[in-house]
């Protein structure tokens, strides 16, 4: 299935002025209706089927949290009993769909074991994502963090809003809840919100995308013919692919939240100047880590527990972390990798590197960081292991390639740029020359709009496709 | 940010999503894009088996891209951008010295079936095998064979670029290398490179094809390597006619480089040319060697034979008896066959059909009766299929 993604030329021109335009028509009143309709609307375009599972899976999840709010006062024990039966039935969901062929084809490797798989099973858009926000609802009117949500509305609104729906940012129930029934529509909201999806959609399409292309050049010569270089390149280029397009992807759902009025939790920051793992945890897809903290590691005792079972939660954490982004082994291992390294530091390592020059821990993290996408973008592990070996010249024909070398340099500018634009100090020059020469915020506004029309550009060359007639 | 700035964005954004919006609605739609040669999609019709299947959504994905605003004017200043930036490429088209334009990435078709994409690095094994393909059929082959594997416009126009020339060499020499001696295997591309760097047009700037020109040197070349060199035309002979100066052909198209010049297409005559009778797949061709229909679209190479067909054959109208020569070839052999014709009897097979398998060359030969046979195929095509690795 194909859902309308962001940077869609449908979507620019079409999905989005429609929906500004009925937002901003209707009434105070009738503002969240329209936005459930229009998600929804959203959703069904990439899952015309599933849009109906996501609805019940909504509804049930409405309606145990007015269960658990009519008996969390004068009954705590019905009220978690409704908690756990809520939870357990959004995570069935999450389970069947996602993980139920792993599973079966997997344990039916056991002899004796015979699971049939289940073809055709597809995982429906988004259930990632908007089976967590349920969840964190659940959980939170069960803690008594918020107040059950009423109205049916309201709440679907929150779970199926559309820059978030489909891509995070994990919006927790408690973040969000003040906003549902008061928050406030202005231009300056509305034009930060149009600088932060520009921002995003030129860091996913100007930047992300040809990184892209670059990785897969050099993955696929890597294939054909290993080189050091080439190895070292894969790796490189795909870490910052990810992080323009996903960072990117991020910055344009937060840009469209404020377009509505709504502020939504940061999700990245600055990952890659992180000095240890743990740090990096903290500033790359913050909205999953500190959910995974809020909802697993802190009821599993958290930090509060003795030193095995301390290291067990973090165990288990990452474990999950991994499984989240995937059912195939690579992201197990690549959850069991994080939790051995997180793991350690905590034993000692974080109090070493700190003791050790700066430089030092950005190296180790960057080749940590990069080694981990290394396996999470290979499901076939054997793949990552003969490309990690290149690394360090095992197995390689040379150091690189003519034609390699010819791109490198082509490509070189770009990865300068995007390297230094995953630190602060391009946003750390541009505030500080605003502060001193205000009248740059109109150059601002015509840079942020042109940058607007080369993002077009580029999308509309992308669904350029010459037919090649004579390759017969 | 101060109040009036904000204003400002707000109001301009919006006008520019409102106002293409509407503009995408208030123009018509257009049903075929000359620069890509592909039919567009146009408004989709509602049905509701489509749209469960997602298919509603994703034709209306595409209805959109297809019909947007100036869309090759988008594609242009993209392709503008590529260069400013100092890529030198744009979509995997180099563009080199006086404009020429080259594909670097090709699709590796590779022994485990996943095809490498977009690389252009030389898998050995896969040429070894392709080797191996024409070996055998030299082994089998029951009439003199030739076999000219055709350069592609980077390995030929390698003075025009700064890209480097090494894994073309390596791709040559892999396959002369492992090509028996026994083969009459015709390794043309430093001839035509040399020629290229003297300025001779010998490909087109635009196009992956060769030129007329360059047709007529392979033409003399198959002619030597069949022992006939004294029967060859010489060049001089041919009135030449330039039938298009607009070419502007797959390399422009898929670039966005649509500034470079147009290339021009000439037809070589000797005035004998109405004494052929040719067909397609079993329909005469009313134009002969050439359908000057084509020469008004954008395609301009298929003025030579038509363009693509599985069979076409060649003979004398008065039904004089000559050799046959079997071709087993690409499009680069079109632009041959008038030259051919002059001294067999054609039977060209499209090797690259994706209806019938003509690899086996010895069958297929026997089969028209022929007294020699032709393998004439582009080193990209044998890059990309495993056509030549299946010869036998």
């Amino acid at each position: 299935m194909e859902s309308m993604v962001f940077s869609s030329l449908i979507f620019l021109f079409a999905y989005l002025p429609a929906v500004l335009l009925l937002y901003y028509i209707t009434p105070r009143k009738g503002k969240n209706l329209i936005l459930f309709v229009v998600s929804l609307f959203f959703y069904a375009w990439g899952e015309p089927i599933y849009v109906l599972l996501m609805l019940l899976s909504i509804t049930l999840a409405y309606l145990f949290g007015l269960l658990i709010g009519e008996y969390r006062k004068e009954n705590p024990r019905r009220a978690k009993l409704f908690t756990v039966l809520s939870v357990c039935i959004s995570l069935s969901f999450l389970l069947f769909f996602k993980y139920y062929n792993f599973f079966a084809l997997n344990l039916s490797r056991v002899p004796m074991v015979n699971i049939p798989t289940i073809a055709g099973l597809a995982l429906p858009i988004g259930i990632s994502f908007y089976t967590f926000q349920i969840i964190s609802y659940t959980v939170d009117v069960f803690r008594k963090d918020c107040a059950v949500q009423k109205n049916y509305i309201n709440f679907g609104a929150y779970v199926t809003l559309f820059p978030q729906l489909i891509a995070g940012p994990i919006v927790r129930y408690t973040e969000i809840d003040e906003q549902l029934t008061h928050r406030r529509e202005s231009a300056r909201e509305f034009a930060t919100g149009v600088f932060r999806f520009v921002v995003g959609l030129s860091k996913k399409v100007l930047i992300g995308d040809a990184l892209a292309a670059g990785f897969v050049y050099f993955q696929d010569s890597l294939s054909v013919s290993p080189s050091v270089a080439g190895a070292w390149l894969t790796v490189i280029l795909y870490s910052l692919h990810l992080y323009y397009d996903f960072s990117g992807y991020s910055d344009m759902a937060i840009g469209l939240g404020h377009m509505l009025g709504f502020s939504f939790p940061e999700n990245f920051n600055y990952p890659y100047v992180a000095k240890s793992i743990t740090e990096f945890w903290r500033r790359w897809h913050i909205s999953l880590s500190s959910w995974f903290r809020e909802y697993v590691y802190i009821p599993l005792g958290g930090n509060r527990v003795g030193t095995f079972k301390r290291y067990r939660n973090l165990a288990i954490v990452w474990l999950l972390t991994g499984f989240w982004h995937g059912a195939d082994w690579n992201f197990v291992l690549w959850g069991v990798y994080f939790a051995v390294i997180i793991i350690t530091e905590r034993a000692f390592l974080l109090h070493l590197l700190e003791k050790l020059p700066r430089a030092v821990g950005h190296l180790y993290s960057l080749f940590l960081i990069g080694v981990g996408f290394l396996i999470f973008s290979h499901h076939d592990l054997r793949v990552a292991f003969s490309t990690f070996l290149a690394l360090f010249g095992v197995g390689t024909d040379g150091f690189i390639s003519s034609t390699g070398l010819y791109t490198l340099i082509r490509q070189a500018p770009l990865i300068l740029i995007s390297a230094i634009g995953a630190t602060p100090l391009p946003k750390q020059l541009w505030e500080r020359a605003q502060a001193k020469h205000p009248r740059l915020q109109a150059v601002a506004v015509a840079l942020c709009i042109l940058l607007f029309g080369v993002c077009v550009a580029y999308l509309v060359d992308s669904t350029f496709s010459p037919f090649e007639y004579t390759q017969f | 940010m101060k109040h009036r700035h904000s204003i400002a964005t707000v109001v301009i954004f919006v006008l520019l999503l409102g106002s293409v919006a509407v503009a995408f609605w208030l123009l018509p739609d257009r049903n075929f894009s000359a620069r890509e040669n592909r039919a567009l999609q146009t408004l989709p019709r509602f049905d509701a088996e489509k749209l469960f299947s997602g298919e509603l959504s994703r034709a209306y994905n595409d209805y959109y891209a297809d019909q947007f605003p100036v869309r090759d004017l988008f594609v242009t200043v993209k392709g503008a951008l590529e260069l400013l930036s100092g890529k030198g490429e744009n979509n995997g088209i180099l563009i080199g010295r006086g404009g020429q334009l080259a594909k670097r990435l090709f699709d590796t078709a590779r022994v485990d079936k996943n095809a490498a994409t977009d690389s252009d690095v030389i898998d050995a094994t896969h040429l070894q095998n392709a080797a191996e393909g024409i070996n055998r059929a030299t082994r089998n082959a029951e009439v003199p064979l030739v076999v000219l594997l055709t350069g592609r416009t980077a390995d030929v126009a390698a003075s025009a670029f700064l890209y480097p020339a090494a894994e073309s060499d390596k791709m040559l020499a892999t396959l002369r290398e492992s090509v028996d001696d026994r083969a009459r295997y015709l390794d043309l591309v430093p001839t035509y490179r040399t020629l290229y760097a003297d300025g001779e047009y010998v490909y087109y700037r635009t196009d992956h094809h060769w030129t007329t020109l360059g047709a007529y040197y392979a033409y003399c070349d198959i002619l030597r390597a069949f022992g006939m060199e004294k029967d060859i035309i010489p060049a001089k002979s041919f009135q030449k006619e330039t039938v298009a100066t607009d070419f502007r052909g797959t390399f422009a198209s898929a670039s966005g480089f649509h500034f470079v010049p147009p290339d021009s297409v000439e037809v070589w005559l000797l005035g004998n040319e109405d004494e052929f009778l040719v067909t397609a797949d079993g329909c005469v061709l009313d134009g002969g060697f050439y359908n000057r229909a084509h020469l008004s679209g954008n395609d301009k190479y298929s003025v030579f034979l038509d363009g693509t067909h599985d069979v076409v054959t060649i003979t004398k109208k008065d039904g004089t008896d000559r050799p046959t020569l079997a071709i087993f070839k690409d499009s680069f052999a079109n632009s041959v066959a008038p030259f051919l014709a002059q001294h067999f009897d054609l039977v060209l097979y499209n090797l690259s059909s994706p209806r019938t398998d003509y690899t086996d060359v010895t069958a297929y030969t026997r089969a028209a009766d022929a007294d020699a046979a032709l393998v004439l195929y582009t080193l990209g095509n044998v890059i990309e299929t495993d056509k030549i690795n299946r010869l036998r």
